[in-house]
């Protein structure tokens, strides 16, 4: 299916983030207002525990104009289960109904619930937006945490684990739609969520959504370094619709360098482990040599 | 005595923007030099939705805009400006004062 | 109204059946399991038009539940001990949110050591989670208590616990009259109370500052207050509506001129009738007080009952490490300074230890003879 998205033509309201209480420059909100450009008011959105969840509202007050739950940490994808359960029931049709965690209420606290809801092909979508670390407790490691970047828990020189490869994970679901997007790129990140909303069973969108302040960048780079990972090649957009492949962009393939060293999180990363990564980045586009 | 509360724990939609503290946090702020260079994008990327483009006009509204500066990165057009005025104000927002 | 042999898994299956919930979900667990399969075959049946989701384990369960009680539909699960306990979290979480969830418990005993035998132990943890627990005494009260809980719930916005013991009720048969199910219909008229609604929409749950979140809590309790008035008045809506004779709060059992009052909740109810009844047979001045509402607490109904009573014998299927029985700490602090009574606290069956007549008249010796009185004993072992 191609969907295409037009700039001009997407609809001035914005259904959320006007007053939101997130950090300047939060990448997660960035993410939050392309997808609901695209959603529409007919959406009912779940939000475990994070940032995302917090920075939605406070007391009587929310930005969001649709209905919005902040949920417990570990079961979006089942809450959001139940809802769809209850709208049929109603006989209630055309809404989306989306579930949207951070990388620990997707990859980790919240894996067992949306590989349950995955595997029962429910009528939702789930959206990871990845940060690679649990920011909304200050910055802890996570599953996301790529290999070497420092955290408020991992100190001294990095993780030293690899990053859990959660798109392999849900395209072994054999869901219909697999989707990896990054914030830098808002018509082919609205043309993933467009393409998820308008499909019957279950979809899962990884979404880059960098947090300047767990990065170590200033906070009007977060949309830049979410273009670098994708323009170095340690990013890649792509989407796995009814089991085809499809790269939905050719980066310019920069050196992984210019991504990584300015991020103060990857400031004890070593030459070898950059030389590694660049390795793995030329493996996987063809590219010979550096 | 307890407060009226709605039964279930809810908020009003969309109100967040009424108690915005977002000026206050802001130690930059943007300004458009010259909107015909905007890229339309860039409404895309402010975190706030505090960017609108309607025709050749760009609106930033400052009551909820944080200063992240993005768009100024992502965009020819728009500069970041000092907050801080002077004897007139730290922070202070002022109409007129651009 | 016809009367059929049932186990309490068919009570409380039929119960909710006649509720016509409309979303469903579990994770198996022993011995709930047979009250899970029993809805899924209606469902299967075209007997019931109910949504069901599989949930992958017990918290995603009551999740699924909750989210859709959240979208407007009349939402049931069924659980017990470990079960209950992965839930607690959702639990909790489910009385703040005010959704009138029903949620059956055949209440087992909690590893470890592992156990899969009667013990009300799993019920007895969630105490303070802000749901209404109901202990039935047998599978006619199962299936009764499971229509009265939606109109309980829905009317207060508390959900509610309808607990049933393992094997002793789940997997064992007793007649049960069934009502009418356009009865019941009527009994229990649908309404829609959307919190996610896209025609209205909110945002559920926001974080709360130290300004709300007491306000909301005192709410939640008020409506828990409520139920101690409003569960007998539904019971007596349901006699009537029924001609049925179920009972509200707490029940009392040949209590005219009782000196020594046994009181109990769930299935050892039956059992303790019995003694009594033997007892009495003997020229013994005993009665009995039925628990049905543990949470909330009847306190005060409870005092007005026992007062006169020289002795009491409190039986408790479950322990608070460090405390005692919970149902009779309850009974002390609810009667604290008003009393000099013989109030003894017995820890009975745990696990499914025995607790049969011979226990039973154990307890109620040690009652009238203990040294150590106001204290808890440990009986059966």
């Amino acid at each position: 299916m191609n969907v295409k998205i037009n700039l001009d033509q997407l609809p001035k309201e914005e259904l959320f983030g006007q007053g939101n209480v997130g950090c300047k420059g939060c990448g997660g909100a960035i993410a939050g207002r392309q997808a609901m450009k695209v959603l529409g008011e007919r959406t009912i959105i779940t939000i475990p525990a994070s940032c995302m969840a917090t920075l939605g509202g406070n007391n009587r007050h929310t930005t969001w104009k649709i209905p919005f739950y902040h949920t417990l940490f570990e079961c979006a994808p089942a809450i959001s289960s139940g809802i769809r359960a209850a709208l049929e029931a109603q006989g209630i049709k055309d809404v989306n109904v989306v579930s949207w965690g951070g990388d620990a209420g997707s990859a980790d606290i919240g894996f067992q619930s949306l590989t349950g809801a995955a595997e029962r092909n429910e009528d939702l979508f789930h959206v990871c937006y990845d940060n690679e670390m649990y920011m909304n407790t200050g910055g802890q490691t996570s599953s996301q945490t790529p290999y070497s970047a420092l955290t408020t828990n991992c100190t001294v020189n990095g993780k030293k684990t690899n990053k859990k490869n959660m798109l392999k994970i849900m395209e072994a679901h054999d869901i219909g739609y697999v989707a990896c997007a990054s914030i830098a790129y808002p018509a082919d990140l609205m043309a993933k969520f467009k393409k998820a909303s308008s499909r019957k069973g279950f979809s899962y969108i990884h979404v880059l959504a960098p947090c300047f302040k767990g990065w170590g960048i200033p906070s009007d780079q977060t949309v830049e370094f979410a273009r670098k990972a994708v323009e170095s090649g340690l990013w890649e957009l792509f989407e796995v619709e009814d089991g085809v492949r499809t790269r939905n962009y050719e980066p310019k393939l920069i050196p992984v360098k210019e991504y990584l060293t300015p991020q103060k999180r990857f400031s004890k990363i070593t030459a070898q482990e950059i030389e590694d990564l660049q390795q793995q980045v030329n493996t996987r586009y063809g590219k010979v040599g550096k | 005595m307890a407060k009226e509360l709605p039964i279930v724990p809810t908020a009003v939609p969309g109100s967040s923007v009424e108690t915005s503290a977002a000026a206050s946090w802001r130690e930059y702020r943007p300004e458009v030099r010259e909107s015909q260079k905007v890229n339309r994008e860039v409404v895309l990327f402010c975190p706030d939705g505090a960017i609108s483009i309607e025709k050749e006009t760009v609106t930033i509204d400052l009551h909820i805009c944080k200063g992240c500066g993005i768009c100024a990165v992502e965009s020819d057009g728009i500069v970041m400006v000092p907050e801080y005025t002077g004897v007139s104000g730290v922070f202070g927002v002022k109409e007129g004062n651009k | 109204m016809s009367k059929v042999l049932m186990t309490g898994s068919e009570a409380a299956a039929l119960g909710a059946k006649l509720a016509n919930i409309e979303v469903l979900s579990y994770y198996p667990i022993t011995p709930a399991f047979p009250a899970m399969e029993r809805l899924s075959k209606y469902i299967d049946d075209g007997e019931l038009n109910c949504g069901f989701i599989r949930a992958e384990s017990d918290h995603s369960a009551l999740a699924a539940v909750l989210g859709a009680s959240l979208a407007g539909a009349r939402s049931y699960t069924v659980t017990n001990s470990q079960g209950l306990l992965l839930m607690t979290e959702v639990v909790y979480h489910a009385a703040g949110l005010r959704q009138p969830i029903v949620m059956a418990v055949a209440n087992r005993a909690i590893s470890a050591p592992h156990s899969r035998f009667p013990e009300q132990g799993d019920a007895v943890s969630q105490g303070a989670s802000g749901w209404i627990q109901l202990f039935c005494e047998n599978n006619q009260e199962v299936l009764d208590s499971t229509i009265q809980a939606f109109r309980i719930a829905e009317e207060l916005r508390t959900p509610v616990m309808v607990n049933y013991e393992g094997y002793i009720q789940s997997h064992t048969s007793e007649e049960v009259e069934i009502p009418a199910a356009d009865k019941v219909t009527k009994f229990l008229p649908l309404k829609r109370m959307a919190a996610l609604d896209v025609k209205n929409p909110q945002g559920v749950n926001t974080v709360t500052s130290p300004d709300f979140y007491m306000d909301y809590k005192y709410r939640q309790n008020e409506a828990m207050e409520k139920a101690l008035t409003f569960i007998p008045e539904v019971t007596q809506a349901y006699n009537t509506e029924f001609g049925r004779d179920s009972i509200g709060n707490l029940e009392t059992y040949k209590m005219e001129d009782a000196e020594h009052v046994i009181v109990a909740m769930g299935s050892i109810v039956s059992t303790v009738r019995q003694f009594v009844d033997a007892q009495r047979q003997q020229g013994k001045k005993i009665g009995l007080v039925k628990l049905k509402t543990w949470r909330p607490f009847p306190g005060q109904e409870l005092y007005a009952v026992l007062k006169n009573a020289k002795f009491i014998t409190v039986l408790d299927k479950n322990i608070v490490f460090g405390v005692g029985g919970a149902l009779a700490t309850d009974i002390k602090a609810a009667f604290y300074g008003n009393s000099d009574m013989v109030i003894n606290g017995f820890i009975i069956g745990l696990g499914g230890a025995k607790s049969g007549i011979e226990q039973i008249k154990q307890a109620v010796e040690s009652t009238e003879s203990s040294e150590q009185r106001n204290s808890t004993l440990w009986i059966g072992m």
